[in-house]
């Protein structure tokens, strides 16, 4: 520390700490070799490319913000002025093709009630002629709903459960981990009434009066189904409907001693199941010319055609219960 | 083909039409459901009551019950005010 | 003759009920407040349907059409009116300037 030249270890640390020991030789050659004026006419040179830089920098930056700015202004009047117009006539194009492609198939297709066309194929013929004899059923569309394409129905009713499990997935509201009702939950009954008559006595009497014939005649509707026009489908809307005006006029309070969440799984699941179990077995027994076990009956009776009385039922309570529960969860989110 | 057909059809047409350049909702709801009475009728001018049944039942009633009670949630079937408070 | 008389007593009472329906087919649009179009409306509802199903009773086939017609009546006769008591509830509880289209008696 005390001698005047500096150890090998302290010229390591300072080159390490500032700078290399070469830089700061060369630094004092130049400082030494270079004379003033060149300095001076170097800096000139220097100064007079810095300024060019910074100008042709700053016209750049102009024009670069001009540029922005047009754009952005364009965009903002002339462009989505011309985005609207090119959206619509893309619009207007697509629903023109549309309705072309729509047109030339419909030209394409046999003219109304021809006999020719391929629609009235064998098949139809054996449905018209042999139908009542094969299934029982003097009402030919039952016939061909619920016994020769009885998995098609099956189908049908599955997605119809499908959607109100859908609809349940997404709009029940659900009690909380104590099995109370949750924030959510009471202001939704608190919603529920919201505008709506609440006690209505005209309603009521009305309701009381017209909601029994409602349902019978839905039930009447479904139990004839193979012998006048009707079925499962037309005749379990008809029920949920009358249903939903019994909910209507009483409240949930009293559809819910009838109609809850419980009964409405234990029925969909006993209706889809009985529908599918009957139709393997009378496939499993009737089908690939087999002399079916299920006798069709005499035509005519009410107690007749073989599985499709049952199966109309099955497919009736599905339809009952998916349309109430559709409107139940719409409403309130419970049931 | 009679004349009364090709009315209904026309009517279907128009209120198909209106049902998506109609602004109000409600109107829409309440045009859409006159459109499947319509249909029904149409149904049972082809010769298939089992389908005019279904139609009559769930299009112009389940199905409107339902969209109204959308409607309803969205609320757009709400008090209206006075016509004073809305110049000022 | 009598089936003249049939054919004239049906002719008669539907021109009737279809102008009854028109009539308030025409007030629907006439009328500008609710409660006052659902007046016409509930109008063309019971005694339109009501006259003109009486004229098609009178050619019906059998006596069986003609209970059918009754109960169709019937049926109507209940819901239209209460259908239309709804509406004037609605109307009234979410109508704010009520008094500015009638007096109002409390």
């Amino acid at each position: 520390m005390n001698s005047s030249k500096p150890s090998l270890k302290q010229k390591f640390t300072a080159w390490l700490e500032n700078a290399s020991m070469l830089d700061d030789a060369m630094e004092k050659d130049l400082a030494k070799g270079s004379d003033l004026k060149a300095q001076e006419n170097e800096k000139a040179v220097y100064e007079a490319w810095e300024q060019r830089q910074k100008n042709r920098h700053d016209t750049a930056v102009q024009e670069e913000h001009a540029l922005y700015e047009r754009i952005h202004h364009w965009t903002m009047t002339g462009g989505a002025k011309t985005a609207t117009i090119l959206y619509r006539l893309f619009c207007i194009f697509v629903c023109l093709a549309v309705t072309a492609f729509m047109l030339m198939m419909v030209l394409d297709m046999p003219a109304y009630g021809n006999a020719n066309s391929p629609v009235n194929n064998e098949v139809s013929a054996r449905y018209i002629e042999k139908g009542m004899e094969e299934t029982g059923a003097v009402n030919i569309v039952a016939g061909m709903i619920l016994d020769y394409r009885a998995f098609d129905t099956l189908g049908e009713s599955t997605v119809l459960f499908i959607a109100a499990c859908a609809v349940l997935t997404l709009l029940r509201i659900d009690l909380n981990r104590h099995g109370l009702p949750t924030e959510e939950l009471i202001a939704a009954e608190a919603d529920d009434r919201h505008h709506e008559p609440k006690d209505d006595v005209i309603l009521q009497r009305s309701a009381a009066l017209l909601v029994p014939i409602i349902l019978l005649f839905g039930i009447y509707i479904i139990f004839n189904g193979h012998l006048s026009p009707g079925g499962g489908f037309s005749g379990g809307a008809i029920i949920g409907a009358g249903m939903i005006l019994y909910l209507n006029a009483f409240g949930f309070k009293a559809t819910g001693k009838i109609m809850n969440f419980r009964v409405f799984t234990v029925i969909t699941f006993c209706s889809l199941m009985f529908y599918g179990l009957a139709k393997t077995y009378s496939f499993f027994t009737g089908a690939n010319h087999l002399h079916s076990i299920i006798s069709p009956g005499i035509p005519g009776n009410i107690f007749s055609a073989g599985l499709i009385l049952p199966l109309n039922i099955a497919v009736g309570m599905v339809v009952a219960c998916t349309m109430y529960v559709f409107y139940a969860l719409f409403r309130k989110g419970g049931m | 083909m009679t004349l009364f057909t090709y009315v209904l059809l026309g009517f279907l047409i128009v209120s198909a039409l209106c049902v998506s350049l109609f602004k109000n909702l409600l109107t829409a709801v309440v045009v859409f459901m006159s459109y499947s009475l319509v249909m029904s009728v149409i149904w049972m001018l082809l010769e298939s009551p089992d389908l005019a049944i279904t139609e009559a039942a769930v299009g112009a009633g389940v199905t409107s019950v339902l969209f109204f009670i959308t409607l309803k949630k969205l609320h757009a079937i709400e008090k209206r005010r006075k016509p004073e408070n809305e110049q000022q | 003759m009598l089936d003249w008389l049939r054919f004239i007593l049906t002719a008669v009472l539907l021109v009737g009920g279809i102008t009854v329906m028109c009539i308030s087919m025409y007030g629907v649009y006439r009328f500008k407040f609710v409660l006052n179009r659902m007046h016409v409306a509930a109008m063309g509802d019971t005694m339109g349907l009501f006259i003109t199903l009486l004229g098609l009773s009178f050619s019906a086939p059998d006596f069986t059409t003609v209970i059918k017609f009754f109960l169709i009546v019937c049926f109507l006769w209940i819901a239209s009116p209460v259908a239309s008591h709804l509406i004037a509830r609605l109307e009234v509880t979410l109508n704010d300037h009520l008094e500015d289209e009638m007096e109002v008696l409390k």
